[in-house]
């Protein structure tokens, strides 16, 4: 059984543009759509939890999938994109504690430049290095400055955290917040895909491939990993924007690595070879979290068990799994038809 | 006249306290096809490696085209027209053919920093006129990584001749091919040289190739040219059978 064997129309055309990009990215997008109507706020809430670690987790594999450097600081830049939207809001609430929608929507807006700042700045040095000494190196800053907002009480409140961080009226009821934030995600997943498609994109990919040929093709290698550093603060900073308003707070612990580590879950599960990879990670990872924390107290050693089958048996993810079978399909099918038809774009495996 | 389109002079490199390239002087002229011959460990690649700016010489200068690039990063040595293709095929691994070529038209183009055009739409001509002059069409969309050895590194060569390089060096160009790939893809080589006036400098061990398609040879031994001159003059020299024609029986 496959795809296209199934549908043989739109499903099948949308995989040969886009791979398994397409196909999951609109089914996934209709999913969502419909969270909010299941009963009760439970649903709604996990589901903005998804998509904002979605998001975050969509970010970091712009390092991962497409550049080839694996990344475990990444949380440094959702977490100073939390700080900074968390810092305008409580300057821009009234002694109230109230806030209007368009100051809402400015404390939002300051988290993504923020965090790509800061991208630059740690970027500038990491993009030096490649492989393990890579992820040594964003490990590091990313716990420097997990410890700065730990302990600089007069400036971030240390490990009080910034509270009260309470949306305007119309968001705080969970579905309008749960629709804004989908649009967002939307909008940035969107502009992700066509960044991952560019010449810049496939660029990328010619440095997770091979560096040194990369070089002798005229091809500047720091200052794309750093541009691509910097892009990728910028989204995990939109994901840490939304966090704040979200939780309602925000804590120092966003920037640790333990944070950072949960991207790294998400796009092993979801899979590294597809712009929504990380986000259906996201689905899988928060779902199991929220229905293994109702009934017992061993989270940790589930993902762990989980994440120790997907690397044994599974290295490309889930979509990883999907492509693989959707592939040997199509071929199967080109065989008996003899027609050379075009193939998806999304590799399926993780470096 | 044709001018000198590469010109190398006094050029030195050490590693440590081995002296593996030794003053050397060396010139091509434009629409020039030689090859680089001599033992292993003579020094061939790393003569190649200080051209192309994967490695810093100690002393000595390297002009191109009127510029000295003495020095430069690889990629701005690539960026002024000087290409190569590796003995162990380099390619993108999981990427396809056409992504492969692709990818290197739009570093020649400069547009690897468009983020958001669309990376099919740019430089698509150039991209299928590469796969066509090195007989790739059929293979567009398969997996770089999953090639047979000889489509490798055929596919090697189409990524060194995206953009239209002035110059271009090839590390055995030939290495891992059956007889049949070897003679077209140096037939391909000639063609390249004749019809689009490539400069061409290649290394080989394969003496019938390197005495069928060079016009000019250079023999390295221990950093140092022993011998420069057209395939008869290096033949008769003594020295040059001596240290490395003896070994093949000329």
């Amino acid at each position: 059984m496959s795809a296209t064997a199934d549908s043989p129309g739109l499903w099948s055309r949308l995989y040969a543009a886009y791979g398994l990009s397409g196909p999951v990215a609109m089914l996934m997008f209709a999913l969502f759509l419909l969270v909010p109507l299941l009963p009760g706020e439970f649903w709604t809430h996990v589901g903005t939890e998804v998509l904002i670690l979605g998001l975050f987790a969509m970010s970091f594999n712009l390092l991962y999938g497409y550049m080839g450097q694996i990344s475990f600081g990444h949380a440094a830049f959702f977490g100073v994109g939390a700080y900074a939207t968390a810092m305008l809001f409580t300057a821009l609430k009234t002694p109230a504690g109230q806030i209007g929608i368009p100051q809402f929507l400015a404390s939002l807006l300051a988290g993504p430049p923020v965090a790509a700042l800061a991208a630059l700045v740690i970027g500038f040095f990491c993009v030096r290095l490649t492989g393990i000494y890579f992820a040594m190196l964003t490990l590091a800053f990313g716990e420097m400055l997990f410890y700065i907002v730990f302990s600089w009480y007069s400036f971030t409140k240390g490990d009080d955290g910034i509270q009260g961080l309470l949306p305007p009226p119309f968001f705080q009821d969970s579905a309008n917040f749960y629709y804004f934030t989908l649009a967002i995600v939307t909008a940035a997943v969107f502009v992700m895909w066509r960044i991952t498609e560019s010449p810049f994109g496939y660029t990328l990919r010619t440095l997770r491939d091979n560096q040194r040929r990369a070089a002798f093709l005229g091809t500047n290698v720091r200052t794309h990993m750093l541009a691509n550093f910097v892009i990728a603060g910028a989204f995990a900073g939109v994901a840490g924007a939304l966090w704040g308003p979200f939780s309602r707070s925000v804590n120092p612990g966003l920037l640790g690595w333990g944070e950072s580590g949960i991207a790294v879950f998400m796009t092993l599960i979801g899979g590294a070879g597809a712009i929504v990879g990380p986000l259906l990670g996201s689905v899988i990872y928060t779902l199991l979290q929220a229905v293994v924390k109702m009934y017992t107290v061993y989270w940790p050693l589930t993902i762990g068990s989980v994440i120790l089958l997907i690397v044994l048996f599974a290295p490309g993810g889930i979509l990883g799994i999907v492509d693989r079978r959707i592939r040997a399909a199509r071929a199967e099918g080109e065989a008996k038809e003899g027609d050379p038809g075009a193939g998806p774009r999304d590799a399926p495996a993780p470096p | 006249m044709s001018a000198n389109i590469l010109e190398v002079a006094g050029l030195e490199k050490h590693f440590g306290g081995v002296h593996v390239t030794c003053s050397i002087n060396f010139a091509m002229q434009e629409g020039e096809q030689s090859a680089i011959i001599g033992p292993n460990g003579a020094g061939k690649s790393t003569f190649m490696n200080l051209l192309t700016g994967y490695h810093r010489p100690d002393a000595g200068k390297v002009v191109f085209a009127g510029e000295e690039i003495t020095g430069l990063p690889p990629h701005q040595v690539a960026r002024r027209g000087i290409s190569r293709a590796f003995q162990v095929s380099s390619i993108f691994g999981r990427m396809t053919v056409a992504e492969n070529v692709r990818a290197a038209v739009h570093a020649q183009m400069r547009a690897t920093f468009r983020l958001f055009a669309s990376a099919h739409r740019i430089g698509v001509e150039e991209t299928g006129r590469v796969l066509a002059l090195c007989g790739m069409e059929r293979k567009r969309d398969l997996m770089a990584g999953e090639l047979a050895q000889g489509d490798k590194k055929r596919l090697e060569l189409a990524i060194a001749l995206a953009g239209r390089p002035r110059l271009l060096f090839l590390d055995e160009p030939t290495a891992g091919m059956s007889i049949e790939e070897a003679r077209s893809t140096m037939e391909l080589v000639d063609r390249l040289n004749r019809e689009l006036k490539l400069t061409v400098l290649f290394t080989e061990h394969d003496m019938g190739i390197v005495f069928n398609h060079a016009r000019r040879l250079t023999l390295l031994h221990r950093g140092a040219i022993i011998v420069q001159g057209t395939p008869a003059e290096v033949r008769a020299n003594e020295t040059a059978q001596k240290v490395y024609l003896g070994e093949h029986h000329l």
